[in-house]
């Protein structure tokens, strides 16, 4: 309905009462009207904001990554054994988003690294513009590291850049070796993939093989990473990976 | 569903462009959503019908067009619509093919005054 006057129904009521317009049809025009093409991004104010925070990464040689998983999947835990083992020599700053509690920027920030929470509250996903609210209240240092936690949830994430360098995806073995086809578009938009929890392979069943052939089928170029967070097995090899970036 | 937070974005969109050019009312819009954008069209349509009032939308008549997904065999160049970003080709059955249409997620155009 026309905000205006009122056209666009073809009677509407005052106080109860349904009346229509005399002297007036409901189909007059609107003289001042006009068309205006845009062919915008409907994420062209994300997509700006993440530029960006990547010019302000980029600026202070911060290696931004944003971590994206199903819940559950053991990202938090990866990050507390990454700080405890890289802290001594690599800063390290962590923005954790999920929808409620503090809880995980309280384990963060026992295991040695600064942390600010995201909380997204309905929101299932983080964007551009809460990492850079994120960034005012935390001072980044020069040549850090910055995790971006995003909320566990493999779709929305997928469809607003933060400005990161690199998306980190992690699935663990506990989930299903065909999730890669599952969630494809996460799995094309990520560089790196890491396969948690590698420890409890022999008791699941999740083929290792299958679940990064059909990664690959989807993202050629897509790295992986076996590790067990737990054991601390394969942990060297994301730790060198970080260290090359 | 982040498809309200989608709906959010494309109104701030529109309110921000209508401010740039003093326009009091957004009579049409129209949105292009491709099947293979990431974007569910209709949970769209409905986040949009729940957020538009009380902003410059409420009232707009909104049009969703539906562009179909595209794809090119890597393997045999054959070109065919895709349904989803893991469709097989249809000739040689082999994936992945090359996304040539059908990833757009954006606003066309509007109406207003």
């Amino acid at each position: 309905m026309c905000e205006t006057c009122g056209c666009g129904t073809e009677t509407h009521d005052h106080d109860g009462h349904t009346h229509t317009h005399h002297g007036l049809t409901h189909t007059h025009d609107h003289p001042n009207k006009k068309v205006v093409n845009l062919n915008m991004d409907i994420l062209s104010e994300n997509n700006r904001l993440a530029e960006r925070n990547r010019g302000y990464f980029e600026g202070k040689k911060v290696l931004a990554l944003n971590l994206v998983s199903s819940p559950g999947s053991g990202k938090t835990t990866i990050l507390e054994k990454t700080i405890g083992k890289m802290i001594a020599t690599r800063k390290i700053f962590v923005v954790e988003g999920d929808q409620q509690t503090a809880r995980d920027a309280d384990r963060i920030e026992k295991s040695g690294a600064p942390a600010i929470q995201i909380n997204t509250g309905s929101g299932c996903h983080l964007d551009a513009k809460m990492v850079h609210q994120a960034l005012l209240k935390m001072e980044v240092e020069n040549n850090a590291i910055l995790f971006i936690e995003n909320v566990g949830n493999l779709v929305c994430p997928a469809m607003f850049d933060l400005g990161e360098s690199k998306r980190v995806v992690v699935i663990s073995v506990t989930e299903g070796d065909d999730k890669p086809l599952k969630y494809p578009y996460m799995f094309q938009t990520s560089n790196l993939c890491i396969i948690n929890k590698t420890d409890l392979l022999p008791y699941v069943d999740f083929n290792v093989e299958t679940a990064m052939g059909y990664a690959r089928q989807l993202n050629p170029n897509l790295e992986f990473i076996l590790l067990s967070a737990t054991t601390g097995d394969g942990m060297d090899a994301w730790i060198n990976w970080l260290k090359r970036q | 569903m982040h498809e309200l937070s989608l709906a959010t974005s494309l109104i701030n969109l529109i309110e921000r462009e209508a401010a740039k050019s003093g326009f009091m009312a957004v009579l049409e819009v129209q949105i292009e959503v491709g099947d293979l954008s990431g974007v569910e069209a209709d949970a769209f349509g409905s986040a949009l019908e729940l957020l538009v009032s009380d902003t410059i939308l409420s009232g707009a008549e909104i049009t969703i067009l539906r562009t179909p997904g595209h794809g090119k065999c890597n393997t045999c160049d054959r070109e065919f619509l895709m349904t989803t970003r893991t469709d097989t080709c249809p000739g040689c059955k082999a994936f992945p093919s090359e996304i040539s249409g059908g990833e757009e997620f954006r606003v066309v155009s509007m109406v207003a005054e």
